[in-house]
C-alpha cells in the first residue's frame, strides 16, 4: 500500500517536471534563445508551484475527491499543452502570452498536488516519514522525468505526444487514486467516470497527436522552423539553426540574417550615397523592410514607398517582434508608406516620380517574374525616375548565372537606361550582382552614412570591377513576348542545383 | 507530398473539399433564328421612312468595317453600315467577367510582314507599331505555346516527344518543301496578289486535298499529319482530307515573320474590331437585319428593318452564301461549305494543378478532336493571377458540315460542356473542379472551308467581280477566314465604291 502511494507521489513529480521541459524546449525551438527561454519557464512555472502550494490551504473539505479533480486538470492542460502551444504558434500571434498562462496553470495545479497528497497521507505515516519520503520520490521523480525526456521522449515520441502520454499517467494516477481512497470519496463512481472519460480523449490524442507530430515534429527537428505561413500568393518560412534567421519564400533564400547587411548595404547605399537631395524612394519587392531599414539612414529622405504583393509579409515584418528587430521596426516609421499591388500593373498606373528606387524581386525564376525583368517594366521604371534619378536591380548571381545576370544589363540598356554593374559578396548566397541604372551619367562616390558594416568608400569602388571570371558574356534582350531571361536562368541554375 | 501543419487540421475535421463544383453558364449570342428568318423569306416589318445614301455595307465583321475604315480615312464619310446583332465585329467580337475579357472567335494577328501594307496602316493608327517597333504590350507574352503529348506537355506546338529519326527527317523534308513554296513568291497574304504570279505546278496544289499531296509527296509521319491536320482545323474549320492543299499548305508558306508574335490582347481580335469602330462609330447601325436588296433602276434599295435605303452602292460584307436569300437580281451560289464550330469561355475559379510547364498563351492537346484552349490573362502584367478564362476552341471537322452542323445545334448545354470536360481532362484530371462556368457559343456557319477547287472555282471568281454598284467583300471570298484577308476584301470594295461615287 504504501509503495503504491509513493508511485504516485514519484510518477506526479516526473509529469510535473515534463511540462516543465515541454514548454521550455517549444519556446525554445520556436523563439529562439534558449537559456531565455529556460530561465523564464523554469521560474515561472516554480512561482506557480508555490502558488498552488499556498493555495492548497483554502482547500479544507473533500481532499480526495480535490486531488482526483487537480491530477485530471493537470492531465488535460498538461497533456494537451504543446498541442495547443503549436497550434497557436500557427495561427495566432499571441504565442508568448499564452505560453505563460499554460506554464502558470499547469504551475499552479502542480503545486497543489504534492501538499494535498501529504496531507491525504498524514494519518497514515509519522510526520518525519511522510516529508522524507515524499520529498525522496518527488526528487527521484524528476531525475527520471529529467534523464528520459532527452534520451527517450523527445526523439522517439516528439513533444506532442510526449506529453500527452504523461497526461495519461497523471489520469491513470488520477483513477487509480479512486479505487485507492474509495472509503474517503462520496462519489467515487462520477470522479471514476471522469477518469476514464479523460483517458479515453489523451487516447484519442495520442492517436491524432500522431499526425500533429509527423507533420510539426518533423519541420520542427529538420531545420527548425520558427514560423511558417502559407498566403495566397506564397508559402512563407522563417528558420532559425543557432542565431541565424534565414527567411524562405516558396522555398528560396530571401535573406540569412548573419549576413543579409552586406546584401542590403550594397543593394542600397551605392545609389543613396550618390545622391544627397534625395527625398522620394521607391522599393519594389523587400517587404521585408530592410532595404527600408538601410533607407532610413538618410534623414534628407522624406518619403518611402515599400510596394509588395503580399499583405502577410509586410504584416509580419511589420508585428512579429523577431522580424522587426531584424529590419529594426522599418515599416513602422512614418515616412514608409506600405503599398500591397502587383509591382507591374501599380508602376503603371502611378504619376510619382521616385529619386531613387531600389528594384528587389525574387530571381527571374519563371515567367510571372521574368516579366519585371522585361524591356517594358524597364521603360516604365525609366518614366518613374526623376531628373537624374537612380534605379537599383537586385541581378541573380553572376557568378552561377552569368548570362542572366549580364542579360539583365543589356534589357536595361535596351530600354534607354544607361548602366553600371556591380557586385558583392554575401556568403549565404555567394557572389551576387545589382545593377544600377539611369537615364543619366552616374559614378560611384559620395558620403555614407555612419555604422555600416559592410560598404565604406574606397570598398564601394571595388564593387564596380569586374574579375575576368564574372565578365560580361553576350545574350539576348529580355522581352515580354521573348523572356530569354527566363530561359538562361533556368539552364544557369539547373548546372549548379544537385 | 508532405503535409504542413495549416493543412492538417481541415483534414482531421474532414472539411476538405474535392467535390464538382455546381456549374453556371448556357448557350450565348445565339442567331440561328433570325439567320434562319431570312433563309425562310419571313415578311419585314413595313416601311416607314426611305433614307438616300450613296452607299450602303451589309454586315460590320472585320470586312465590313475595313471598308467602313477605308471610306472615312479617303474623307467619304456618306454610308452607312447595318449590322444584325447588336455589337459589330462579327467573329472578332468578345466578352467581359469580373475576372477578364476574352475572345468569342478570333484571337489573334500575325506580326504582318512588310508586304501586308494595310494591316501595317491599320497597326500603326492604332498604335501597336511606332517607329518601326512593335508594342511588346500586344506581342503575345512568353511562353506562347504547349503541347500535351504521351503524358506531357512540351514546349510549341511541334511535336518533339517520342519522335522517330524518320519522324523528324520528314519534318525537315516538310519544312523544307514550305520554304521553296514560300520563296516563289505565289503564296500570299492576302491571297490576290500572289494568284498572279500563280505557276501550273502551284494551281495543281488546288487539285487535290492536303492529305493527297502528303502521301505523294511521301510525308507518312503521323506527327507531321498531326500537325497539318491541326492547323487546317484551326484556320480552315477542316482538316488535311478535305482541305485543298494550296489552302493548307498556304498555311505554312504564306507567313515569315520578323518579329516573335503574334500581337494579342486578352479580347481578342475585338481590340481590332473595336479600335475600327470607334473611328466609324456614327455610321454604325446595329441591330438592323437587312432582309432584302433590289436593284430597281440604277440604285438598289436595301431593306433593313422598317427602314428603306436607296443606294448607289451596296458593299456587302455579311457571308457571302446568306447573299442568294437576299440579294435581287440573285447572285451566283456561295460554291463552299461553311464550317460549324463551337468556341466555349471557361471562367476558373482556380488554376488545375500543373506539373512541368507553366501554361502557356496557347494550349494544345495532341490528338485531341478540339483544338484545345487559349488563356485570356495571358496578357496580363500581374504576377499573382487566382482567376482566369480559358477559351476552348473546336472546329467540328469530322464529317460534312451539314451532318456537323446537326450534332452541334443538337446537343444541349450539359451535353457539349460534359464534351468539353472529357477532352481536357487528358491534360486536366482535375478540371471539373476548376470550373465554374462554361458559356458555349454555337457558330453554325464560322468560315469557309477551302476544298480542293476552290481557287479556280467560277463562281467564287464571279463574286469577286463588282458590278453595277455591288460589291462582295466578305473574307470568304478568299477562301479563307483571316483577318488580313477580310480586310483586304473590305478595302477592295471599299475603293470600288469610291470609285463607282466618284465617277458621277
Amino acid at each position: 500500500m504504501a509503495f503504491v502511494l509513493f508511485l504516485s507521489v514519484f510518477l506526479i513529480a516526473a509529469c510535473g517536471l515534463i511540462y516543465e521541459l515541454i514548454a521550455g524546449a517549444l519556446a525554445s525551438y520556436l523563439l529562439g534563445d534558449s537559456v531565455l527561454q529556460f530561465s523564464t519557464i523554469i521560474g515561472s512555472y516554480l512561482f506557480a508551484m508555490g502558488i498552488g502550494s499556498w493555495l492548497s490551504r483554502f482547500i479544507d473539505r473533500f481532499l480526495v475527491s480535490r486531488f482526483i479533480t487537480v491530477e485530471l486538470m493537470v492531465g488535460l492542460l498538461g497533456g494537451f499543452s504543446s498541442t495547443i502551444l503549436f497550434l497557436a504558434f500557427t495561427w495566432t500571434t499571441g504565442f508568448r502570452l499564452l505560453l505563460y498562462l499554460m506554464v502558470i496553470a499547469i504551475g499552479i495545479l502542480v503545486g497543489l498536488e504534492i501538499p494535498l497528497l501529504m496531507r491525504i497521507l498524514k494519518e497514515r505515516f509519522q510526520f518525519k516519514e511522510l516529508v522524507a519520503n515524499v520529498l525522496t520520490f518527488d526528487y527521484l521523480g524528476a531525475l527520471g522525468a529529467s534523464l528520459l525526456f532527452p534520451l527517450l521522449l523527445v526523439p522517439h515520441m516528439g513533444l506532442v505526444r510526449s506529453a500527452m502520454l504523461f497526461g495519461l499517467i497523471n489520469a491513470g494516477v488520477a483513477l487509480w487514486s479512486t479505487f485507492l481512497f474509495r472509503d474517503q470519496l462520496p462519489r467515487a463512481s462520477a470522479q471514476r467516470f471522469a477518469s476514464i472519460a479523460v483517458i479515453a480523449l489523451l487516447t484519442g490524442g495520442m492517436f491524432f497527436g500522431q499526425t500533429i507530430t509527423d507533420t510539426a515534429d518533423a519541420a520542427l527537428y529538420a531545420d527548425d522552423v520558427v514560423l511558417t505561413r502559407t498566403t495566397p500568393y506564397q508559402r512563407i518560412a522563417l528558420t532559425r539553426w543557432k542565431e541565424d534567421y534565414r527567411l524562405y519564400l516558396n522555398g528560396h533564400l530571401q535573406f540569412s540574417s548573419r549576413d543579409e547587411y552586406r546584401y542590403h548595404e550594397s543593394l542600397v547605399h551605392p545609389a543613396m550615397a550618390s545622391r544627397p537631395g534625395a527625398r522620394r524612394a521607391l522599393v519594389l519587392g523587400g517587404g521585408d523592410g530592410l532595404a527600408v531599414r538601410e533607407l532610413l539612414k538618410y534623414p534628407g529622405l522624406e518619403s518611402i514607398t515599400l510596394v509588395d504583393l503580399d499583405p502577410e509579409m509586410t504584416r509580419l515584418f511589420k508585428s512579429h517582434s523577431l522580424l522587426r528587430s531584424l529590419n529594426r521596426d522599418s515599416l513602422s516609421s512614418p515616412k514608409v508608406k506600405v503599398v500591397n499591388a502587383d509591382a507591374f500593373p501599380w508602376l503603371q498606373q502611378s504619376r510619382e516620380l521616385f529619386d531613387v528606387a531600389i528594384i528587389d524581386f525574387p530571381d527571374p525564376n519563371n515567367y510571372s517574374l521574368g516579366k519585371l525583368y522585361s524591356t517594358a517594366f524597364y521603360r516604365l521604371l525609366s518614366r518613374s525616375l526623376s531628373e537624374g534619378g537612380l534605379a537599383v536591380v537586385q541581378s541573380t548571381s553572376p557568378m552561377f548565372a552569368r548570362r542572366s545576370y549580364w542579360c539583365i544589363v543589356e534589357t536595361l540598356k535596351a530600354a534607354g537606361l544607361k548602366t553600371f554593374p556591380y557586385h558583392a559578396y554575401v556568403p549565404s548566397f555567394g557572389e551576387w550582382g545589382f545593377v544600377l541604372a539611369s537615364r543619366n551619367d552616374w559614378s560611384p562616390g559620395g558620403q555614407l552614412p555612419q555604422g555600416l558594416r559592410f560598404l565604406t568608400v574606397s570598398q564601394m569602388h571595388a564593387l564596380f570591377e569586374f574579375p575576368p571570371d564574372l565578365a560580361p558574356v553576350p545574350t539576348e534582350v529580355n522581352r515580354l513576348n521573348d523572356q530569354v531571361l527566363v530561359r538562361y536562368y533556368d539552364q544557369e541554375w539547373r548546372e549548379i542545383v544537385r | 507530398m508532405k503535409l504542413t501543419r495549416r493543412q492538417v487540421a481541415p483534414a482531421l475535421l474532414g472539411m476538405t473539399v474535392k467535390a464538382e463544383r455546381p456549374l453556371k453558364g448556357g448557350f450565348v449570342l445565339e442567331s440561328q433564328d433570325r439567320g434562319h428568318q431570312i433563309r425562310d423569306r419571313a415578311q419585314p416589318s413595313p416601311t416607314k421612312r426611305t433614307v438616300r445614301v450613296p452607299a450602303v455595307i451589309v454586315g460590320g465583321g472585320i470586312a465590313g468595317l475595313s471598308a467602313a475604315w477605308w471610306m472615312n480615312r479617303s474623307g467619304f464619310k456618306d454610308f452607312v453600315l447595318l449590322e444584325m446583332e447588336s455589337e459589330s465585329g462579327g467573329n472578332s467580337r468578345a466578352g467581359e467577367n469580373e475576372i477578364t475579357r476574352y475572345p468569342w472567335a478570333a484571337h489573334y494577328l500575325p506580326v504582318p510582314s512588310p508586304n501586308s501594307r494595310y494591316v501595317r496602316l491599320l497597326c500603326e493608327e492604332l498604335g501597336l507599331f511606332r517607329n518601326g517597333v512593335w508594342d511588346e504590350r500586344w506581342l503575345c507574352h512568353s511562353p506562347q505555346e504547349r503541347l500535351f503529348i504521351h503524358g506531357r506537355w512540351q514546349e510549341g506546338l511541334e511535336p518533339h516527344v517520342g519522335l522517330t529519326k524518320d519522324d523528324i527527317r520528314q519534318f525537315d523534308r516538310f519544312f523544307a518543301r514550305v520554304a521553296e513554296l514560300r520563296a516563289s513568291g505565289a503564296f500570299t497574304i492576302p491571297l490576290e496578289q500572289g494568284i498572279r504570279k500563280l505557276k501550273p505546278a502551284h494551281a495543281a496544289l488546288d487539285r487535290l486535298t492536303l492529305s493527297d499531296w502528303m502521301h505523294h509527296e511521301g510525308f507518312f509521319s503521323p506527327c507531321l499529319r498531326w500537325l497539318a491536320d491541326y492547323s487546317t482545323r484551326d484556320d480552315y474549320g477542316t482538316g488535311i482530307d478535305a482541305v485543298s492543299a494550296f489552302a493548307g499548305l498556304h498555311y505554312f508558306a504564306a507567313r515569315e515573320s520578323e518579329e516573335h508574335g503574334p500581337l494579342t490582347w486578352p479580347e481578342g481580335n475585338a481590340w481590332l474590331a473595336r479600335g475600327i469602330a470607334s473611328r466609324v462609330q456614327p455610321n454604325i447601325r446595329t441591330g438592323v437585319m437587312v432582309s432584302r436588296i433590289e436593284r430597281a433602276g440604277n440604285r438598289w434599295r436595301v431593306q433593313a428593318g422598317d427602314t428603306l435605303y436607296e443606294a448607289e452602292t451596296v458593299i456587302w460584307a455579311a457571308p457571302t452564301w446568306l447573299a442568294r436569300w437576299v440579294v435581287s437580281p440573285q447572285p451566283p451560289a456561295y460554291p463552299l461549305e461553311s464550317a460549324p464550330w463551337l468556341v466555349a469561355n471557361l471562367t476558373m475559379a482556380r488554376w488545375p494543378a500543373e506539373k512541368g510547364l507553366e501554361p502557356a498563351w496557347d494550349n494544345v492537346i495532341y490528338n485531341s478532336p478540339a483544338l484545345g484552349y487559349v488563356v485570356a490573362t495571358h496578357q496580363s502584367l500581374r504576377t499573382h493571377i487566382p482567376k482566369t478564362v480559358w477559351t476552348f476552341y473546336w472546329a467540328l471537322s469530322q464529317s460534312s458540315a451539314l451532318d456537323q452542323r446537326r450534332i452541334l445545334l443538337g446537343g444541349d448545354w450539359r451535353y457539349w460542356c460534359d464534351r468539353i470536360f472529357a477532352d481536357l481532362e487528358r491534360a486536366h484530371p482535375d478540371i471539373r473542379t476548376c470550373v465554374e462556368r462554361v458559356d458555349i457559343f454555337r457558330i453554325g456557319h464560322a468560315m469557309p472551308r477551302p476544298a480542293p477547287g476552290f481557287l479556280t472555282n467560277p463562281a467564287r471568281l464571279a463574286l469577286c467581280k463588282p458590278s453595277s454598284g455591288l460589291a462582295f467583300a466578305n473574307t470568304d471570298l478568299s477562301g479563307l477566314s483571316l483577318f488580313e484577308e477580310a480586310q483586304y476584301r473590305g478595302i477592295e470594295a471599299a475603293k470600288y465604291v469610291l470609285s463607282v461615287i466618284g465617277q458621277r
